[in-house]
């Protein structure tokens, strides 16, 4: 497989310093790339930086071969990379369908945006079901769906999810997680941060393990879960 | 109860003019989260454009509002790039301190072009009124409800039947998220507060034909608009109508009921109480900060 999204000696960070460290890493196309690690490493701060929120101070983000680096958050949306922040990113007064057509906000051409409409509808009929409801009024595994159809609408080649079981019960992370697998047996490549390391990794075709804002290890995302040492330090017990 | 109907009557149609400049400074904190302590001297600011149309061309206050509303938009966009954008960090507390220089900026050039002498605008129905059911109502608290409900209408249409106005809704709900959709929110930020300030423009028309006013009346007026938006919930249009009216007619009837002397105290008391039962307002969203 090829690489869609390259990082590439990247140092990056907030106000207050440095988070990324000469961070190299590379998202394959067609693949589930999982980043892992404790609070802090830098997890966020990667997709942050993959999607235009913040700018790096040294090294380069590359997608498609070309690079990326100081693009808008609009720029970059609009080369297909689009990401579900963590939890709470849906516009609670809004309705369903009001969030879900934001997903479409730059595009221009309206007959594409009602085909996308209907095509997310049939892949998550909750859409149509509730249209009218507020997301307010909505569970948070199904606040999760509205997120996932509204990032669907601008039909991305790289979906980039923050988090996406912070806060579910067992049953709808279960779910939430099919719906994972079943975008990725779609055809879209999938960078994915998880704290549930076991079941990101479990996921994913690429693990990447990251500590201080470093890499840590990476392989296959089963490589990463089987690896005692990791397992230990940052999986809680012995795999 | 001729004179309770009557502060009733009264109390809604200044309760307008209030919520037409309240909706203004609340829509600019939903956009921005700043609190816009110099909308009050904008206000005055438009005020005194219209003034100065009406004393150099005679042009009509109402009718100044095609050049002044426009005018006080541009100034709104500029002051918003010069000042406002340039604040990444710590944006409400820093906000504070730069649009209270904005106010006091303004109301230091008023007091050099127009000296510190009290005006008021004139128009043939500022004095003149009409009777319903036994009582008077004067023409100027007629138009400038309907200019209220024009301005505050379109307001409404604007961002809840366009795109535009989704992009504005969604900015003041979630910035990020809106970002990530790709609203360019610098671009949304500063169309919006030109907007807050225009409303201004026309809130200051009103308010100057209803009031004497010189450059330092921006004082009184920012604290009662303040007052509206924080009981109506920061960030809230339904509310800050809500609360503007609702101010007004406490207001009224408290005067002719007990006694002007605690007019203001009755909405204060209903303030507290409010804000004891909702800390978010009337129609605000609480949020939780994470420290």
């Amino acid at each position: 497989m090829s690489a869609l999204l390259e990082l590439d000696g990247v140092t990056a960070g907030y106000g207050g310093g440095d988070v990324l460290h000469e961070l190299t890493l590379s998202v394959d196309e067609g693949g589930i790339t999982c980043v892992v690690g404790p609070n802090g490493a830098g997890k966020s701060t990667i997709l942050r930086l993959v999607s235009g929120l913040i700018k790096p101070r040294l090294g380069g983000v590359r997608f498609h071969g070309e690079s990326i680096t100081g693009l808008t958050p609009r720029q970059i949306l609009q080369l297909g990379i689009v990401q579900v922040p963590q939890e709470r990113s849906l516009f609670p007064t809004m309705t369903v369908w009001e969030n879900v057509r934001m997903g479409a906000y730059t595009l221009s051409d309206r007959a594409l945006m009602e085909r996308r409409m209907r095509t997310v509808c049939e892949t998550f009929p909750i859409v149509a079901e509730r249209r009218h409801e507020r997301v307010a009024a909505l569970s948070g595994g199904q606040q999760k769906i509205v997120e996932f159809a509204r990032a669907l609408m601008l039909d991305p080649k790289l979906l980039v999810l923050d988090e996406p079981s912070m806060g579910l019960d067992p049953k709808t992370h279960t779910v939430v997680f099919d719906l994972i697998r079943d975008m990725n047996r779609a055809g879209r490549t999938i960078l994915l941060v998880e704290q549930n390391a076991r079941s990101g990794l479990g996921l994913a075709s690429h693990g990447v393990v990251l500590e201080s804002g470093r890499v840590r290890l990476e392989g296959t995302g089963a490589g990463v879960l089987g690896n005692g040492e990791i397992g230990r330090l940052f999986l809680g017990a012995p795999v | 109860m001729t004179l309770i109907l009557e502060a009733v009557v009264f109390g809604i149609l200044t309760g307008g003019v209030y919520a037409l400049m309240a909706s203004g400074l609340t829509l600019i904190f939903g956009v921005m989260r700043i609190i816009n302590v110099g909308h009050g001297a904008l206000v005055i600011l438009g005020a005194y454009l219209s003034f100065a149309l009406l004393r150099s061309a005679n042009i009509d206050p109402f009718v100044s509002l095609v050049i002044t509303m426009p005018a006080m938009f541009l100034i709104g966009v500029v002051l918003q790039v010069i000042f406002i954008r340039p604040l990444k960090d710590d944006r409400e507390a820093l906000s504070v301190l730069v649009t209270y220089a904005i106010a006091l900026g303004i109301e230091g050039l008023l007091g050099y072009l127009f000296t510190n002498n009290f005006v008021q605008l004139n128009a043939w129905y500022e004095t003149a009124s009409f009777a319903v059911f036994g009582f008077h109502i004067a023409y100027v608290y007629l138009f400038g409800f309907g200019l209220c409900l024009a301005v505050l209408g379109a307001i409404f249409v604007l961002l809840y039947r366009t795109t535009f106005g989704s992009a504005v809704r969604a900015t003041m709900l979630n910035r990020t998220a809106a970002q990530l959709v790709g609203v360019n929110v610098d671009r949304v930020s500063a169309i919006a507060f030109g907007i807050g300030v225009s409303t201004a423009a026309a809130g200051g028309v009103i308010f100057g034909m209803t009031n004497a006013f010189n450059p330092g009346s921006h004082y009184d007026l920012i604290s009662r608009l303040l007052t509206i938006i924080v009981l109506g919930g920061l960030g809230s249009l339904r509310g800050a109508v809500i609360a503007a009216v609702a101010m007004l007619i406490i207001e009224d009837v408290t005067a002719v009921v007990i006694s002007p002397v605690w007019a203001s105290f009755a909405f204060f008391l209903l303030l507290v109480i409010v804000l004891v039962v909702r800390p978010q307002g009337l129609y605000g969203i609480r949020v939780r900060e994470r420290i």
